[in-house]
């Protein structure tokens, strides 16, 4: 938005701006509400497809909900100690 | 085949039976054949909103319940040719209602009708599903508050998962004053957040006021701000290209005036 010459003079911000902020920050929470039963299976689920190719422990992985634009991005981290290259092609 | 078109919002008290009642006027002024159905089951005001409310015999309750034919339950509106409301059952409530059975009117109603509007009950609940099961298009009303914004929202993911599509937006009693001293969003704010279409912008009218007391829609005064906005937005429902005029003033002499100006 514009910069306006009550900020260039180093007045309050304008309550507008203040309002558009909350709001894009609440309503991207709103958007991500995934049921948090659902993210706990899903959590479940690929812990168990994982565990079939990575020594890891299952409470080490996070999962994190993003957005990038119009889309969102659900990141999973999850060390692992070591690669079960024997189990390929199971 | 006539639309089916839901006016929504999600928040009450926007301007959705406002809206309603002036584009579903709108239009029959521009010569097209207009239902207008309150789906506010229990709490029915598009009636008293349009000057209506004396002339109620039947509602789509009775139609539902086969006590009437549905022409037999829709009121004409003497005022212009055209438009006719289906009102809603004021002793009944919502889950009285299946959405197959507002589906099944709204679908007889289009056969008839080019154009069927119905005025959804604020909510994300029954009333709401069933004022959209019969709908193919929306219009979501606000406000540019943040509580009106993010309420849209929500009733627009809702929308866009039933697949009713487009979806448009009408922003409501915007001022171009307060957008101008920095104390409301602007259109391009509300779109950036919503990310929808915008069919129109209304500005804030005291007229809204007087013609609901009346029972008169604004938009039968010609010279009325909030009326020219509505008409435009019939208009642009029919299909005719009309920009949307910029109601705010955003050039840098106009911040140095405001600036001076400003009341706050």
């Amino acid at each position: 938005m514009n910069i306006s010459i009550k900020q260039l003079f180093g007045r309050k911000p304008k309550s507008s701006s203040i309002a558009k902020q909350r709001l894009k920050l609440v309503i991207t929470q709103d958007r991500f509400d995934v049921d948090d039963r659902v993210m706990t299976r899903l959590h479940h689920e690929l812990a168990e497809v994982l565990a079939k190719y990575f020594e890891f422990s299952a409470n080490s992985i996070k999962m994190d909900l993003k957005q990038e634009g119009n889309s969102y991005i659900l990141v999973a981290d999850f060390p692992y100690t070591k690669f079960h290259n024997t189990n390929m092609g199971q | 085949m006539g639309k089916v078109i839901v006016v929504t919002s999600g928040k009450g008290g926007v301007g959705k039976t406002t809206s309603t009642a002036n584009l579903g006027t709108a239009l029959a002024l521009l010569g097209k054949s207009v239902v207008v159905v309150d789906a506010d089951v229990g709490l029915r005001n598009l009636d008293i909103v349009m000057g209506l409310e004396s002339r109620i015999v039947y509602t789509s309750m009775d139609v539902i319940e086969k006590q009437c034919e549905l022409a037999k339950a829709l009121v004409r509106d003497r005022r212009v040719d055209g438009l006719m409301l289906l009102a809603a059952s004021q002793k009944n409530n919502k889950d009285d209602i299946q959405p197959e059975q507002m589906k099944a009117i709204c679908d007889k109603l289009r056969t008839t009708h080019d154009f069927v509007l119905v005025d959804s009950p604020a909510g994300i609940e029954r009333g709401f599903s069933n004022a959209s099961a019969g709908a193919d298009e929306a219009i979501v009303v606000t406000t540019p508050d943040v509580s009106a914004i993010r309420d849209a929202d929500r009733i627009i993911g809702l929308l866009q998962n039933a697949q009713i599509e487009p979806i448009n937006l009408v922003l409501n009693r915007f001022s171009a004053q307060l957008v101008g001293n920095g104390s409301m969003m602007d259109q391009a704010d509300v779109l950036d957040i919503l990310n929808i279409d915008l069919i129109g912008v209304v500005p804030e009218d005291s007229g809204v006021i007087t013609s609901t007391n009346r029972g008169i829609p604004l938009v039968y005064e010609d010279a009325s701000p909030g009326a020219q906005a509505y008409m435009r937005i019939a208009r642009r429902l029919t299909g005719q290209r009309i920009p949307i005029p910029d109601l705010e003033d955003k050039g840098l002499f106009n911040n140095i005036v405001k600036w001076f100006t400003r009341n706050r």
